[in-house]
């Protein structure tokens, strides 16, 4: 009993601290994953689209941002669409020549001549099948594009 | 010393829970304010055969043109087999809910009938982007994007 009075002073802490170093690791991680994208992109309303939820989408999936300039990028990176063919044929090549999803997160105002520049590199590189980024449910009720000029 | 190793084991779990709680409220708060989305799938032809997509008339073609912009354009926004929606004005709102009239009535026909969408390279994505979304209103998912 001596020696479990000379213990507690420590073990009292030990799980607590534990468990919130999981949480704060685990958000900051979940957290700079959500943010690796372009924060300027405003997306169109889609509402009768496909649900996009990450149980849906197999890891394998690709994501293109497109912004309303015509910047092409992937997570933090900013890319030609030669560099995007590479990458989806590298990915294709990883896969053993299996198709994979790309889903492209294209602005509302971008320039429909740079979205297919992203296509047809798609294209070149083996994936036919494309699909594009859209807001399914407006939960934030805050769209900035509705003040944007046009 | 008695007194305290009473007290320890309800002790030991309070903070613990009491910071646990705090946290997952916190970021249940925050997290809640992320937006939905959804995606619009659609086939790309190959490169070869972008030129010439099929042009019979069995075919239905829903054309996006935009030379000016797509929400306030004098006309043309939308062009459903040659025909341009919208009304004189040729609103935006207007020719989608034309559209959306046209497309439910190919979908009680066959929900299989292709859609090929033709963009001109100045016209906002938005305009692609709704075409899409009324097409998967009626149910109407083989999509093909070309373009002009």
């Amino acid at each position: 009993m001596a020696r479990k009075a000379q213990e507690n002073p420590a073990l009292d802490m030990t799980p607590m601290i534990d468990v919130v170093f999981e949480l704060i690791i685990f958000f900051v991680v979940t957290l700079t994953e959500a943010q690796r994208k372009d924060e300027t992109i405003e997306l169109e309303d889609g509402r009768h689209g496909i649900a996009l939820t990450p149980e849906e989408l197999p890891p394998t999936h690709m994501q293109i941002d497109i912004n309303a300039k015509g910047r092409i990028s992937m997570g933090d990176r900013t890319l030609t669409p030669d560099e995007v063919q590479r990458r989806v044929a590298e990915r294709k090549k990883k896969l053993g020549g299996a198709e994979f999803p790309i889903i492209i997160r294209a602005d509302f105002a971008t320039q429909h001549k740079d979205v297919a520049k992203v296509m047809n590199a798609c294209t070149a590189a083996g994936i036919w099948k494309l699909s594009f980024m859209a807001v399914g449910e407006d939960k934030t009720n805050e769209r900035k594009r509705l003040k944007r000029v046009r | 010393m008695a007194k305290k190793e009473q007290e320890n084991p309800a002790l030991d779990m309070t903070p613990m829970i009491d910071v646990v709680f705090e946290l997952i409220i916190f970021f249940v708060v925050t997290i809640k304010q992320e937006d939905l989305f959804s995606r619009l799938n659609v086939n790309r032809p190959a490169p070869a055969s972008s030129s010439s997509p099929s042009d019979s008339s069995d075919d239905i073609t829903v054309n996006i043109e935009i030379g000016r912009r797509y929400d306030n354009s004098a006309n043309g926004v939308i062009v459903y087999n040659k025909k341009a929606l919208g009304g004189p004005t040729g609103s935006a709102s207007q020719a989608r809910r034309e559209l959306d009239q046209y497309l439910k009535d190919i979908a009680r026909t066959s929900k299989k009938t292709p859609i090929i969408v033709k963009c001109e390279e100045t016209s906002p994505h938005k305009a692609l982007v709704d075409v899409l979304d009324i097409c998967y209103k009626n149910e109407l998912f083989s999509v093909s994007v070309f373009t002009m």
